[in-house]
Formats: structure tokens, sequence, C-alpha cells
């Protein structure tokens, strides 16, 4: 067991090495720092970054912007999604505006946002609204799911419709919701940051990649995106864990 | 007695019943006895008013409570054994009396060391036992079993059928059960209707009573 833990550690450092090596290469082949910094450079604009205060407020900033976006999506894509996974009514009347919000760009909503909203509200809104259509759609999807046959035992035994609700269709649909949750969080960092970039609010790392595009400082540009992806991934690592302990799993 | 009069219905092009009569006898088993697809189920769902009909009356079902062992178990995965039968029982009694219906019928069924257990963990025939229990532990006045021990080996259909038996013992409920394994019915029931063709028709009831001899029955029924 513990040998076979060392190994796929040794692994997982050996792939990440390899494209690490790769990029270098390349960076190498190209040699102009403007086009691709290597990997070198990325690494010493990231530490640099590492001991500014202003950092850390940063993260701070976008990652509230960024949390605040998701959970009102998921608020609200659950809330809605039940009630239009049980009523084809309302499912009729919701479908045309989140295909709507499904299709549209990003920058035609971060636009008509930026003329509706304060700067650091921009990212909130675009991440909640580019976030929701994909809470709701799954969780309409395991309403939808739900076993007809222990639908119909519930019909038998006159269990009655809240407890229907509560029993029968949160837990089936529970397994659609995280999988949405999981998908639209990662979604939600995307977002964020493209609308932080054109709404630029003082704290946001979208300011800073912003900037590196306008100093022509790649290297910092890299070492932000870097910054994101770690994050990203990080909240992503959090969520499956409340998952986990949340108990029922499948 | 539940008496089901001139009773038709169809499923889109295919006419499963039409003008078909029966009547099951209060505290007794019934048992449908047939090949399968031939509409015992859809019978037994008509009296549970789960399938409607295109005509026909029902009589004897008012203000019925209904329990139901499904040809599969029906649980709720996300509950324990104990939680499952609570599920039906939460809006008839109160915290404390729920959990001595629950933890006697459990006992009867022999489960008592798997009440915590989710049902992914415990075998086919423990799933259907679990199901027989919480049938039995809802207050009922029919109870429908639809082949309730397929799929089970040998030893597992004789621990349901005893566990059956044993709760059956404790309040005679009127029962409609659906097999098409003869020994089963003779075992069981005590009327048997057997039932064939399309539309669905009782080719002949039997009255385990009048007969002295299972062997006799089983000769009946061989010959359908």
């Amino acid at each position: 067991m513990r040998v076979s833990t060392i190994q796929s550690k040794l692994k997982k450092i050996f792939i990440i090495l390899f494209w690490i090596s790769i990029w270098g290469i390349i960076s190498l082949i190209i040699n102009r720092e403007i086009y691709l910094p290597s990997p070198y450079s990325t690494l010493k604009a990231l530490y640099k970054l590492l001991f500014l205060q202003e950092t850390y407020t940063t993260i701070l900033f976008s990652s509230y912007r960024t949390v605040f976006g998701f959970i009102l999506s998921c608020f609200l894509g659950i809330l809605f999604g039940y009630f239009c996974g049980i009523s084809r009514f309302l499912y009729d009347l919701f479908n045309p505006l989140i295909n709507i919000m499904r299709t549209v760009p990003v920058m035609s909503i971060i636009i008509i946002a930026l003329m509706w909203f304060k700067d650091t509200n921009v990212p909130i809104f675009v991440a909640f609204l580019m976030c929701f259509p994909i809470v709701w759609t799954n969780t309409v999807m395991g309403i939808k799911n739900a076993d007809t046959k222990l639908l119909e035992m519930c019909k038998l035994y006159n269990i009655n419709k809240f407890r229907i609700i509560k029993s029968v269709y949160f837990y089936s649909a529970l397994p659609y919701i995280k999988a949405g949750m999981i998908s639209a969080l990662g979604i939600g960092w995307k977002v964020t940051s493209a609308a932080e970039v054109l709404s630029l609010p003082k704290y946001s790392i979208g300011r800073f990649l912003y900037d590196s595009k306008v100093y022509l400082e790649i290297p910092d540009l890299f070492a932000w995106t870097i910054i994101i992806v770690m994050l990203s991934f990080m909240f992503e690592k959090f969520l499956k864990t409340i998952f986990k302990l949340g108990g029922y799993d499948d | 007695m539940i008496e089901l009069k001139n009773i038709s219905k169809n499923f889109d092009d295919l006419q499963l019943l039409k003008d078909f009569n029966i009547g099951f006898k209060k505290n007794e088993i019934s048992c449908l006895f047939g090949p399968s697809g031939v509409g015992k189920t859809t019978i037994a769902n008509i009296v549970a008013k789960l399938v409607s009909v295109e005509s026909g009356s029902i009589s004897g079902i008012e203000n019925s409570l209904y329990s139901y062992v499904f040809q599969e178990p029906r649980l709720l995965e996300w509950y324990s054994v104990y939680d499952n039968i609570d599920f039906v029982l939460k809006d008839l009694y109160d915290l404390k009396e729920r959990k001595k219906i629950i933890s006697s019928y459990i006992d009867m069924v022999e489960l008592r060391e798997y009440k915590d257990y989710k049902p992914k963990t415990l075998s086919g025939g423990m799933a259907q036992r679990v199901s027989l229990a919480r049938a039995f532990a809802y207050p009922s006045d029919i109870l429908i079993m639809d082949e309730p021990f397929k799929g089970l080996d040998m030893k597992l259909k004789q621990e349901m059928i005893l566990s059956f038996q044993k709760l059956w013992q404790e309040s005679n409920r009127t029962v409609i059960f659906i097999t098409h394994d003869i020994d089963e019915a003779i075992l069981l029931s005590d009327t048997i209707f057997i039932i064939k063709n399309r539309p669905a028709e009782i080719i002949k009831t039997i009255n385990k009573q009048t007969y002295s001899n299972f062997d006799d029955i089983k000769k009946i029924l061989l010959t359908y």
C-alpha cells in the first residue's frame, strides 16, 4: 500500500515535470518572453507576488466575488430547479429564459452589467448568470430522474407531498446537483476573472491581468493565471470535501 | 369482499382487461396465478388505485389503507433499514410508538443486527424482507404481494415464506398474492384464481378448503 502511494506520487511529479519541460523547450525555441515566458521567469514573477501584501488582499476579494456569485447561483438554481423539475408548466415557462442565458456570450453580459452595476458587483452578477443555468439544469435533470417506482411506492403508502420532496426528490437529485455545483464553481472562477478584466475593481485578479497586458509583463500574466488555476482547484477540493462529509455518497 | 365489476383496461393498443370480474374475500389470501404478461399486476394495481380503468367499478375498498410488496424491494437507498420503515409510518404514529412497531417488525424478519444498514449493503433477500416488514408494519387493510419471492434462491425463499406466515398470523389482512410458481400458490393461498388469455380471463377458481390433498391442486394447476 505505502509503496504504491509513493509510486503514484512519483508518477504525478513526473507528469508535472514532463509538461513543464515541454513548456520550457517551446519557450526556448520561441525565445521571446512577450509571446511565451519561460517557466523560470513565470516562477520568478510568482515568487515576487507571494511577498506582496496586495496579492493576498486581491485573492481575498476575487474569491469573495466568485464565491458570492457561486452561492447565489446555487441557492436560486436549486430552488428554481426543484420547482421546475416537479412542475411541467414552470419548466416550460423557465426553459426558454435559461436557454438564452446559456447561449448569450459572456462578453455581452459583462458589458451590459457594466452599465447596470458598480465595478465590484459586475463580476458577481456575471458569475451568477453563468453558473445559474448549470445548477438549474442539473437540478431539473435530477428531479426528473427520480425513480418512478419509488414515487409509486410513496403514493401507495399515502406519503404526504412535502415528505416526498424531502425524502425522495431531494436525494435523487443530489448527485446531479453536486456535479452541477462542481462544474459551476470552475466556470465561476473563469467568468469572474474575465468580468474583472473589464470592470477593473480596485482589488481584483482581473485588474492585475489587465495591467500585465498594458505593461507587457507577460510573466505576471502567467503567474496570476497559475494563481487562478490553483484557487479554482483548491475551492473544488474544498467543495468535494464538504460533499464527502455530508454523509450520503453514491 | 373486494369486487371488481366489468373492468376494462387498455395499454395503448393492447386490451389487457375486458369486462373483467373478480372478487377477493376479506382477511384471506387470494392468489392470482398465471403466466407473465397476462395482467396480474394490472389487476392488483387497479385494486390499489395505482392505475385507472377505462370502465367498470370497484367496491369494498372504501377508506382502505394499502401496503405492497413489489417485485423489487423499492427501498430508499439513502435511508437505513430502520428509516425506510419509519418513512411510511411517520404520518401515522408518534415517535415512541413508531420505535416499538418498527423494532418488533424488524425482529420478525430477523434483521435486528442490520437495522442501521443501508439497503445497498444488504443481499437481495434481506432487502426484500425489509420491504415485507415495511408492508406489515404499515396498518393496511389490504396487502398486495407481486411475486415477492422472485429471484430468490431456495433458502431465502423459504426464509421469506416463513417470515410472511409469521407476520400474517399476527394480523389477518386481505392479501392479494401474485405468482406463477405452483408451490408458492398452493402453500400460501386460500383461493387461487388461474388467469390466462388476452384479454385476461379467470379460467378456474380453486378454493383450497374444498381439497383434502395438495397434490390434487397441484395436478390441476399443472394442466394450465
